[in-house]
């Protein structure tokens, strides 16, 4: 089975985040970058595949150089190529990547450049962890004309196409059945996550990365969607003090952290 | 007054039909010597080169042939009653050598030592010496192992028995012939002595008493400092993977063990019931070696090597440290974790989230960055610039931990209290120390190379750290990718300033646990007692200093769940709580965490009522001395 995985580069997960002097984005300068995690379980779910039936696994990233790193680190955990659509000057970003893109235009050249390697499957996360648009690879799906199935968590071969489980709410799944080619957006937590390894990187280094520029793709069409303004939640911090009985006391905690936090 | 004493007698003719049996048995001595012994140096020689492998400084290595193997100190040290019998069998050897050459060229009346004249009755005295004294080690030995029967020497063997009685008769065959006169008990003796060392010598390489040969060069040819992880070395070095990757050190090591099992002995896992025995890692590779050979590309996990035993070494060192043959025990279990870890075999739930925690996170324990942000703010810790005198090392435990903080806080007030400038780090990652030693080198090569690039951003030249295994790792480790500051642990510190430190006596006793990564690791013992002692009395546990035993949590163990068997912390807290020592201190803020729950555990539940004995790191007792703010 051919599968391309798109993968994006996000900021890690603990790094500081600081607003950007124009408002328009974050401060990039001292940030550490790593695999958006949903990315990560759609490669995995793709290697997992692979080593099941044979195969092949593309992986498929847009944006500036840096993003060269995380996709060292997919050959490294056993992608056998990969694709590289290098976007930095793009409409007008000084170095900024995919932030001047709305995800219709990203989709676009994710869709070019996976076009001509007609894939079986196509994966990808089903959301960032940075803008969590949740949109890309669906519109991805659109723009290659394929179906598509979000949540997915887990994906097996049948003799007619897949079956692939999707998540829905509180606790509930789905388990739906479609033709292949198609497209999944890959929900965290279905599989375990294999460390990358130092055979890995080494077997990397001789592995085919294509380097795309985005300009030659010639999607054309300025995004229909800007970002505007982005800013730090508010802190909201409140304190109750619940007075009466410990017994009260707990009784009352229990039915404010059911209505009032909803986390019961 | 020597020429009183009774003069050696040797037979003073020999038939040429005697030189030729001689000549023939001698022949068939060597042959049966060499048809094993030729093979195994082959293996070894065949063994891939060491890498990293220096001579000099060749100083060390005198020295710790001549400490080790010489005067066998290691042996006597650490088993003194059975360490001084082998040396005494082991000394009457290296007399012996000049002996039996002697004797061999009798029969051929080219015996050079005339047992007669003045330096050669002077030099059979002084062998006959050696002589009673090996005779009479060599059957106390032959009484422990078969009577005695100390279970660390492991199932019985025909071989050890057989030797002793031959090394006995050697001993006894040539007293005797001090007071013999009779030309044909002479001959006799001559007969029996000649056949005993004939049948000795093509036992050697059958039987562990290869360490006769082997041990001496294993002594002198070792890695060199404390189990030190060698570097990998091209692009198709994982560690350990298979026979190929075998070096001829650990090679020669495989061979040189004697199975006196003094490794197991003081291995922690092996004593609390889990699989790992150290003796049976370094066998395992001997006898991977017998059945496939140094170049085979056979997986070294599997027949002769346990995965789940390599796995459950908290690399205390206790093993390497006790080894009285030079074999390096560590840098061979993190081998063989290192290639199941580097090519991606090893399969474990708790392992690999580990490593994604650290692949995407700064620190081992898998929290956010923000956090170690907030307790620097809160602490009012300044940030290192490079003007201050130390950068405080904060460490996964001192910046995460709610334990190892208060161990920081503690040690932040003495400097403060002491007028010692430092500063933290803005952003610190893990060391790497616990990927190390898991065998992840990806891993730990980012680590070590980010924070390295942090250091020397502000030119860093002395770091202080709460944590051995910051210490450690920082000191030896990172050198494999750049040149480290200079850094030291707290207990060092603090000990050059004790007098300046107002000591708070309780009238309580206070028992010191060494940590393995301070004492075995770095042979700091005496400067965190010195601290310990400002609270009270010290006491020590029964096995303390070199000989202290592990708290569980090294090796990364800390970090793969719940352990079989037994757990090593509650062994040692029974053990540290037994002394009666009302103040439990500890210098290691993983000791710290093991023992906080392992004490609390004691007092419920094995000795309900009794009060658990306080917990203090040395700095939170040198701060208790201190004016409020």
């Amino acid at each position: 089975m051919k599968i391309v995985v798109a993968i994006k580069q996000v900021p890690e997960r603990d790094a500081p985040v600081r607003i950007a002097a124009n408002a328009k984005w974050i401060e990039e300068r001292d940030l550490a970058w790593a695999m958006n995690e949903p990315d990560a379980y759609a490669l995995e779910e793709a290697l997992q595949l692979k080593e099941k039936l044979g195969g092949e696994v593309i992986v498929l990233s847009a944006g500036p150089e840096r993003v060269g790193s995380t996709i060292r680190e997919a050959l490294a955990k056993g992608a056998d190529r990969a694709i590289h659509i290098v976007c930095d000057d793009l409409a007008g970003g000084a170095g900024g990547g995919l932030r001047n893109l709305d995800a219709l235009s990203v989709a676009k050249l994710l869709a070019a450049a996976t076009k001509p390697e007609s894939p079986d499957l196509v994966l990808t996360g089903l959301q960032s962890e940075d803008l969590g648009l949740g949109q890309t690879g669906v519109i991805l799906a659109e723009l290659l004309g394929l179906p598509h199935a979000t949540l997915i968590l887990h994906v097996e071969k049948t003799d007619a196409g897949i079956k692939a489980k999707r998540e829905l709410e509180e606790g509930w799944f789905q388990s739906i059945e479609m033709p292949l080619p198609a497209v999944l957006t890959m929900q965290s937590g279905g599989t375990k996550l294999r460390y990358a390894t130092l055979m890995g990187i080494k077997r990397a280094k001789t592995k085919e990365l294509r380097v795309l520029n985005a300009a030659e793709l010639s999607v054309g069409a300025p995004p229909v969607l800007v970002l505007d303004q982005i800013a730090l939640p508010r802190k909201q911090k409140s304190t109750q003090i619940l007075g009466g009985s410990p017994k009260e006391a707990a009784a009352t905690l229990v039915d404010k952290l059911k209505t009032e936090a909803r986390v019961l | 007054m020597i020429a009183f004493l009774p003069t050696l007698a040797e037979p003073h003719q020999f038939s040429l039909g005697e030189r030729l049996v001689f000549l023939a048995l001698a022949a068939l001595s060597v042959y049966f010597f060499w048809r094993r012994f030729g093979p195994i140096l082959n293996r070894i020689w065949q063994s891939k080169k060491d890498p990293d492998f220096h001579l000099r400084p060749v100083g060390r290595r005198v020295w710790d042939f001549v400490w080790e193997v010489m005067l066998q100190a290691k042996v006597i040290r650490e088993r003194p009653l059975a360490g001084i019998a082998h040396a005494l069998v082991f000394w009457a050897f290296c007399a012996f050598a000049l002996v039996t050459l002697n004797h061999c060229a009798t029969i051929f009346g080219l015996g050079f030592v005339d047992p007669a004249g003045r330096l050669g009755r002077l030099y059979f005295y002084f062998a006959a010496v050696f002589a009673v004294g090996c005779a009479v080690a060599i059957a106390g030995l032959f009484v422990r192992r078969f009577l005695v029967r100390p279970k660390w020497l492991g199932e019985l063997s025909w071989e050890s028995g057989l030797i002793a009685l031959l090394i006995f008769l050697l001993m006894a065959t040539y007293l005797a012939a001090f007071f013999v006169a009779n030309a044909s008990a002479l001959r006799a003796l001559w007969w029996a002595h000649t056949l005993t060392l004939l049948a000795f010598l093509p036992l050697i390489p059958h039987t562990k008493h290869l360490h006769l040969v082997l041990s001496p060069f294993t002594v002198f040819l070792s890695r060199g400092g404390f189990s030190r992880i060698p570097p990998l070395s091209g692009d198709e070095d994982f560690g350990l993977v298979a026979g190929k990757d075998l070096t001829r050190i650990v090679s020669l090591q495989a061979y040189s063990c004697v199975e006196c099992g003094r490794c197991t002995e003081h291995c922690p896992a092996n004593n609390t019931g889990k699989i790992l025995n150290p003796k049976e890692i370094v066998l395992g590779l001997r006898g991977y070696l017998n059945e496939f050979g140094p170049g085979s590309d056979q997986l070294l996990l599997g027949k002769y090597e346990s995965q789940e035993a390599v796995f459950a070494c908290t690399t205390c060192g206790a093993c390497e440290f006790q080894c009285p043959v030079g074999i390096e025990h560590v840098p061979m279990i993190v081998g063989l974790r290192r290639g199941a870890v580097n090519t991606g075999a090893w399969d474990d739930d708790h392992g690999a989230k580990f490593f994604l925690a650290l692949e995407r996170g700064s620190n081992a324990l898998g929290m956010s960055a923000a956090e170690r942000d907030k307790f620097v703010e809160k602490n009012a810790l300044p940030i290192f610039d490079g003007t201050q005198e130390y950068c405080l090392w904060l460490g996964c435990m001192g910046g995460y931990d709610p334990r190892g903080r208060e161990i920081v806080v503690a040690l932040v007030r003495v400097m403060r209290h002491l007028g010692v400038t430092f500063g933290v780090l803005r952003k610190e990652k893990c060391t790497g120390d616990p990927v190390r030693r898991l065998g992840n080198d990806l891993l730990f090569q980012q680590l070590a190379e980010a924070n390295l690039e942090a250091l020397a951003q502000f030119k860093t030249r002395k770091i202080i750290s709460i944590c051995p295994h910051c210490v450690r790792t920082i000191q030896e480790d990172w050198k494999e990718f750049g040149a480290p500051p200079e850094v030291e642990h707290h207990s060092e510190f603090l000990a050059r300033f004790a007098s300046k430190l107002t000591p708070v006596q309780s009238q309580e006793k206070i028992v010191f646990h060494d940590p393995c990564y301070l004492g075995r690791y770095r042979g700091v013992y005496d400067q965190p007692r010195k601290i310990a002692a400002l609270a009270g009395e010290l006491v020590e546990a029964p096995r303390s200093r070199e000989r202290s035993f592990c708290c569980g949590a090294g090796g990364g163990l800390a970090f793969l769940g719940e352990e079989k068997g037994e757990r090593v912390s509650h062994v040692r807290a029974a053990e540290l709580a037994a002394t009666g020592a009302g103040v439990v201190a500890a210098a290691c803020p993983f000791c710290n965490t093991m023992f906080r729950d392992a004490l609390a555990f004691q007092a419920s539940e094995s000795r309900p009522g009794a009060p658990a004995p306080e917990l203090l790191d040395i700095a939170q007792i040198a701060a208790r001395g201190l004016p409020e703010n």
